[in-house]
């Protein structure tokens, strides 16, 4: 059967670039470079490799998906960027899949590994936030749940793809970057001085 | 055979989001078909000037509605594109990368080239898109970010004359408005004041005059108002409505007492060029303050040269400003692959010596 659709799912939440591509259920590639910087250089490479090894071109895409965060800002906004430049130009959707659902596994909490001994973590029940390490391991110790937070764990892309593949159909929304951490920004230090009524 | 042109444009540099069309018939006049700018103001209002990680986030969600609404605008589809043009530098990184990223997707998709382009280069060959002027040009590029004598030669072809060693006039402006309780962006509302104002009474250093070259410095200035008006609050306990007009009215008669001097050297060796127009060109958001323009005006004047400034909308951070310097570079043959990097510093002359930046990451701009 060739109408099962085709999807390519691709992220760079933290350090790596990682991309899969999917007709139906079965993974056609996938890829996963861990760096540490240069991914805007080798995301749109790495995907055109990804496409040709399958004998794949951009206009046999059905839809595309996108890790959305939460992760490192930069590296959220590099792959929404190119999906939402991709989705335009093929005119196909990109779905938005955030960092929990990527990394749903039974019996395990999921987490994304943050800066300075913190975890972005949705509690059970709870909606997700930054928390400290410790905090979401003690409530995935009460819950009885595994907790092994992973940067880069080697099936994001495919995870992904696979949750596109069953979304794109209704996708509503472009992707947008799942930060969870508002911008680092200081209120204006200067003080505007009294005026006198002349 | 005449080749027809027509680019989309990208730019994310700063804080507007912005993309255009622009088609140009070799040898005729460039079309800006649609420019859209969708700008941030009210989103760094409260922080008195521009936050890079804030920008980056409503570059990322704006540029492909942006650049939807530019195609619209121009009534046509990405199919009528022969390239898109993407600022990849130099700028806030966070904006920038998305900016290259989207054209990336873009280009990948459609299979249409790929053309990177310096911001400050969009600036410096707008005269040529509004006015058809011919190289080499002296160009003044005067904004929130930059300030800089450039001779034009052709569209990778730079001179810096001279630049600020420090701040950027735009930034003065609006710390100015900051300091004496002003709305922002600064240079309106600065400028406004300074109409009702006696610019003889607060005299404001006019640094570098008394060097020979054509480098500027604005960062003094900013401490000698805010010196000035903490004297005047220290002697009445408050401004009256005259001293905030009066300090503006100061303010702005040394920031267009400087350009003018160093606009005035900057012409004398721009005309060792000998060139057979002799074209000053203006361009950034400073451009629009009256005073300084008509300075500008009178300093040409006097030497003899013509004196052009393209309207706002192009001379203000726009794409199809990038789209156009996108299509001189494409013609010239240039193309840039799917690796195109985002540059936060990215200088058009590198051949002199650095007057912002230094060291390993090299000069900004």
């Amino acid at each position: 059967m060739t109408s099962e659709p085709l999807v390519l799912g691709f992220d760079t939440s933290a350090a790596h670039c990682a991309a899969a591509l999917l007709r139906g259920d079965e993974v056609l590639t996938t890829r996963l470079e861990e760096m540490t910087r240069g991914q805007a250089e080798r995301l749109m490479p790495l995907l055109q490799e990804v496409l040709s090894e399958a004998d794949a071109s951009w206009e046999d895409l059905d839809a595309l998906g996108v890790g959305i965060g939460p992760g490192n800002f930069t590296g959220i906004r590099i792959a929404v960027s190119a999906a939402r430049g991709l989705a335009l130009g093929l005119d196909i959707p990109a779905v938005g899949v955030n960092g929990f659902e990527a990394r749903k596994a039974d019996g395990s909490l999921p987490a994304v590994p943050a800066p300075r001994d913190q975890v972005y973590a949705a509690l059970p029940g709870e909606a997700p936030r930054l928390m400290p390490r410790q905090e979401a391991e003690d409530a995935a110790r009460g819950a009885g749940l595994a907790f092994a937070p992973e940067a880069s764990p080697p099936g994001i892309a495919e995870a992904i793809a696979r949750i596109a593949s069953v979304r794109f159909a209704t996708a509503t929304e472009p992707p947008a970057p799942l930060y969870l951490r508002a911008a680092d920004a200081a209120p204006s230090s200067d003080v505007a001085p009294t005026l006198l009524d002349d | 055979m005449t080749k027809t042109l027509t680019i989309l444009g990208l730019e994310s540099s700063c804080d507007d989001t912005a993309a255009a069309v622009v088609r140009q018939t070799e040898g005729a006049r460039p079309e800006v078909l649609s420019s859209i700018v969708f700008g941030q103001t009210e989103l760094h209002s409260a922080f008195g000037g521009v936050v890079p990680e804030i920008a980056a986030r409503a570059h990322a969600e704006k540029l492909d509605i942006c650049v939807r609404d530019a195609l619209a605008e121009a009534d046509l589809t990405l199919k009528d594109m022969d390239a898109v043009a993407v600022t990849a530098g130099p700028g806030l990184i966070g904006g920038v990368m998305s900016g290259v990223m989207c054209a990336k997707g873009i280009a990948a998709a459609t299979g249409l080239p790929l053309v990177g382009v310096n911001h400050l280069a969009g600036h410096a060959l707008t005269p040529r898109l509004t006015d058809g002027i011919a190289y080499p040009y002296l160009m003044l590029l005067v904004s929130g970010g930059h300030c800089q004598y450039l001779l034009v030669r052709g569209p990778e072809d730079f001179t810096r004359l001279g630049g600020t060693i420090d701040d950027a006039p735009g930034e003065a402006f609006d710390k100015t408005a900051r300091l004496l309780g002003l709305p922002q962006p600064g240079g309106p509302a600065v400028q406004a004041e300074a109409e009702g104002g006696d610019p003889k009474r607060f005299r404001f250093p006019r640094p570098l005059l008394d060097r020979p070259d054509c480098n500027l410095s604005f960062s003094g200035l900013k401490t000698a108002l805010m010196r000035m008006r903490d004297q005047i609050a220290a002697e009445k306990g408050g401004l009256t409505r005259q001293d905030r007009a009066d300090l503006c009215a100061g303010f702005q008669a040394a920031v267009v007492d400087t350009l003018a001097e160093k606009t005035r050297r900057a012409i004398r060796l721009y005309m060792d060029e000998n060139p057979a127009q002799p074209t000053v060109a203006v361009a950034g958001g400073v451009a629009a303050n009256t005073a300084i323009r008509a300075a500008l005006e009178t300093v040409c004047a006097e030497a003899g040269a013509a004196f052009t400034a393209p309207p706002l909308r192009l001379c203000t951070d726009n794409a199809a400003m990038i789209a156009y310097a996108g299509m001189e570079r494409f013609r010239a043959g240039a193309r840039d692959g799917l690796d195109l990097t985002a540059r936060p510093r990215w200088p058009l002359d590198t051949a002199s010596p650095a007057l912002i930046g230094s060291g390993r990451k090299g000069a900004k701009a």
